[in-house]
């Protein structure tokens, strides 16, 4: 009875398997067809094959500001109704993107299209997952409107393009309380140096003991560019893996330059000019508790984003019932610009067929329209007409209306653009969508060209960052280095809390740093020299 | 060669065994209730272990899984980091354990003592209400508590009282590695004291009222009746406690996770807040490595439960698993 048991098992196994080696080698045919497409393609590599784009999937952060709160749908149906291609928004939580992304990934659900940050984009590009794009870039109807090609160009890899940023990145420029400068009779033209800038943030603690010269989101930046939140304390240290000027790479964080800026740093907060809560501060902690309505315990300055943050900063401030007026504070000499990061991208994820049909084709409908100087483009800078924006005539409309904040905006004319209230806020108008206009490698053009956010004070913003801005240096792109970056990142902020929170000397903490994650450190510059 | 037993009947007769398909046809009843059982424990608690193989593999976010064998333990065990998660998991974990149970038994004690029902009744409810918060709010809670600026109501009042110069900065508790791990005990304290009172009370409402009036026939005060009757009711239920939960040490998260911050590292990370660094800390997470990391934790863990296993057999004459 055993014996029969035990060989209808067996037959039941070889059976099985028959049929599994049959579903492999069908497997194994789809294979052989997609490299016969592959080869095909290949052939066929002067003469584009058509591919039929239907849909496409994308994955995106928090920069999407048409957010399923502010009529997503109406951006997504005239994406579509101009493109001809059905269009999927995965719409990740801001904060936890990285992760998510991560997760995304590893689960098999790669989208079509992904905007990666220039932290992401360095580490994906090596591992062959993101579509080598340089010939559509090259060859895209935008390089003849382009007006900053050396932002893409920047962002090479070996001289491939797996990611294409449609703006630069922009960048955190210094804002001070013009009513406290007032108080102190500070002139803030009179701020040059570094000295004349710590001057003001101690004289403000001696007048108001409870308050702060500057908050901050961290000491230091968990992202590239790692400074840009304490600027004046950093200076020309920039405590990562760079490049010295004859391309070989060294770790910033250990030179003389890094130890000084940890030292300002940490006299700062003793002195009480640095909000300590800046070592645990996110960058929605930093922001609230500056624009706070209770300004007992604030800070003066606040370093943070350039451009249409200008505004959002301000209105917060109106907002809460405080003194609203901002000085944007011109870099004192030892930062000499502020730091333009390396702006985020996005990339077309590579499906590993051999066949370029499908992302090239991609390209053409999601990136090559992004640039399309006209509709398209509009929707991803000002959002969906009618719902964000306008050009029908209008007699306008009021925000805060009964209030000492009402503001009328409008009558507008036929064929004027003007922006609406913002779907989710009407007491406050829209800004813009994914793209900052001021910041767009290509301008609109034809019958769009004279659409321009009404913001003044985010045009003036945008203006005095793009006058006093320095780019960012290249992230390194190492897969030695991204096994360790976490470890890394995290001995840093070990080693500059040891120094601001416990008194310990910067050579102590930075010997510390080099025994933790110092092999690391040198494998990882040791594979990135290698590959120079 | 050892002989298997035979089992007898009480006459002396070898008993005849069942044959296997018989007893399974006999009881199929049984069998097939039990069938939906099986898939349910297999598909949710077995299935996803078979992902522990991955502690031998090289596992990103994309590319192809490499089998690496033991690397990632190897690079687990040179790794500083991990061996000081490793140690303060077993410190934190097993101080708040002691902590936390003997306040739970002070309180205990104390609420058996009082003899106003309403206030008794009105102070253990006010004791359970912090259990219920979630650890993100208590977070929260004690960070506006404990801030060093001027909304720091601590540092307001040593300020006020002359402890700290008025001018000065304050303490910023959570952020400095002498103040953490005490502060870390007493929130832990605050939040689940009350809810370990429940056990230690239900014992307490269990001891026989014969040995207090003997007691008091002896003459013995209120402390003595504590110490000579209480405390030795409650050994037993303390040491079923402190077991139960030593199971449980690795199992640390939550509370130091919504705590902690990179000048404390040194004293408070724990092995799951390092493998959430490692995991969702960067843009690139090598899976394998966590994985190898969680197996080390969950290995300790079960080493831990056999442990308490033994311990409770000898102490209560069964065990917990």
């Amino acid at each position: 009875m055993k014996k029969k048991v035990v060989s209808a098992i067996l037959v039941a196994a070889m059976a099985m398997s028959m049929v599994a080696c049959g579903s492999e080698e069908a497997a194994d045919n789809s294979n052989a067809g997609a490299n016969g497409t592959e080869a095909a393609g290949t052939e066929a590599a002067a003469e584009p094959e058509a591919y039929n784009l239907e849909k496409i999937t994308m994955v995106v952060n928090g920069t999407l500001t048409a957010n399923l709160d502010n009529r997503q749908d109406a951006f997504e149906q005239q994406w579509e109704e101009a493109v001809g291609v059905d269009l999927e928004i995965k719409q990740l939580d801001h904060s936890g993107y990285t992760d998510a992304v991560g997760r995304l990934f590893a689960s098999g659900e790669y989208p079509d299209v992904i905007l990666l940050s220039a932290d992401q984009y360095a580490q994906y590009a090596t591992t062959g997952i993101l579509w080598d794009m340089t010939e559509a870039f090259d060859n895209a109807e935008f390089q003849s409107r382009m007006k900053y090609p050396e932002v893409n160009e920047g962002l090479k890899k070996d001289g491939k393009l797996y990611g294409f940023a449609p703006a630069y990145g922009n960048g955190c420029v210094t804002y001070v309380k013009k009513a406290w400068l007032d108080e102190l009779n500070i002139d803030p033209s009179s701020i040059k140096t570094f000295d004349d800038y710590y001057n003001m943030l101690l004289a403000e603690k001696e007048a108001h003991p409870n308050n702060y010269g500057v908050i901050a989101a961290g000491y230091i930046s968990g992202e590239a560019p790692y400074t840009n939140y304490l600027p004046e304390f950093w200076q020309d240290a920039y405590p990562a893996l760079l490049q010295d000027e004859n391309g070989v790479w060294y770790d910033g964080f250990q030179t003389d330059a890094t130890k000084a800026a940890i030292e300002r740093i940490a006299k700062g907060v003793a002195d009480g000019v640095i909000d300590p809560t800046t070592l645990t501060n996110g960058t929605k902690d930093a922001r609230e508790s500056w624009f706070s309505n209770n300004q007992d315990g604030s800070a003066m300055c606040f370093t943070y984003w350039a451009g249409t943050w200008y505004q959002t900063l301000t209105d917060n401030l109106i907002k809460n019932e405080v003194d609203s007026e901002l000085v944007q504070l011109e870099p004192i000499a030892e930062v000499g610009a502020y730091i333009n990061r390396e702006a985020p991208v996005w990339a077309i994820i590579d499906d590993g067929d051999g066949n370029n049909a499908r992302e090239q084709a991609i390209f053409d409908a999601f990136i090559e329209t992004m640039l399309d100087g006209g509709k398209v483009q509009v929707l991803w800078t000002y959002g969906a007409e009618d719902v964000h924006w306008s050009t029908k005539a209008s007699e306008g409309f009021t925000i805060n209306a009964g209030t000492d904040k009402e503001k009328v905006y409008g009558p507008y004319e036929e064929g004027t653009f003007y922006l609406l209230p913002t779907p989710n806020d009407p007491n406050s108008v829209w800004k813009k969508n994914a793209m900052d206009p001021a910041l767009v490698i290509c301008p609109l053009e034809g019958d769009y060209a004279n659409f321009a956010s009404t913001s003044d004070l985010a045009s003036e913003g945008n203006l005095f960052f793009t006058s006093h801005m320095k780019d960012a240096p290249t992230s390194p792109a190492s897969e030695v280095y991204t096994n360790y970056a976490g470890d890394i990142q995290t001995a840093k902020e070990v080693c500059i809390a040891s120094v601001v929170n416990d008194g310990v000397s910067v050579d102590d903490a930075m010997a510390t740093y080099v025994a933790t994650v110092g092999s690391m450190v040198e494998e990882s510059l040791a594979d990135l020299n290698s590959a120079e | 060669m050892k002989q298997k037993k035979q089992l007898m009947t009480s006459s002396g007769q070898p008993v005849r065994k069942t044959p296997l398909a018989t007893r399974v046809w006999n009881y199929r009843g049984y069998y097939l209730m039990f069938i939906p059982v099986a898939i349910f424990v297999l598909l949710i608690y077995y299935w996803p272990m078979l992902g522990i193989r991955y502690a031998w593999f090289d596992y990103k976010p994309v590319g192809p899984k490499t089998f690496v064998g033991w690397k990632h333990f190897e690079t687990m065990f040179a790794t500083a980091a991990f061996w000081t998660a490793f140690k303060n998991t077993l410190q934190l974990s097993i101080m708040k354990l002691l902590i936390t149970t003997l306040t739970a038994v002070v309180a205990s004690v104390f609420l058996n003592e009082m003899n106003n029902l309403l206030a008794k009744k009105s102070l253990q409810t006010i004791i359970y209400l912090p259990h219920f918060m979630s650890w993100a709010v208590v977070a929260g809670i004690f960070s506006m508590l404990l801030s060093p600026t001027s909304t720091g109501m601590v540092n307001g009042i040593l300020k006020d009282i002359g402890i700290l110069d008025p001018a000065g900065n304050g303490i910023y508790f959570l952020a400095s590695k002498a103040w953490w791990r005490p502060i870390f005990y007493i929130i832990n304290i605050w939040k689940e004291t009350g809810w370990g009172t429940i056990i230690f009370l239900a014992t307490l409402s269990g001891i026989n009222p014969e040995l207090y009036e003997a007691a008091d026939i002896d003459g013995a005060s209120r402390m003595q009746k504590i110490w000579n009757v209480t405390v030795p009711a409650l050994t037993n239920t303390i040491i079923t406690v402190l077991i139960l939960n030593l199971a449980k040490v690795m199992n640390m998260f939550e509370s130091v996770f919504v705590l902690y911050n990179s000048a404390v590292y040194d004293v408070s990370d724990v092995i799951s807040t390092y493998i959430y660094r490692q995991t969702f800390a960067v843009a690139l997470p090598n899976y394998g490595y966590s994985t190898a990391v969680g197996l080390f934790k969950s290995l300790v863990g079960g080493f831990l439960v056999i442990v308490c296993n033994q311990l409770s057999k000898k102490t209560r004459g069964r065990g917990i698993v």
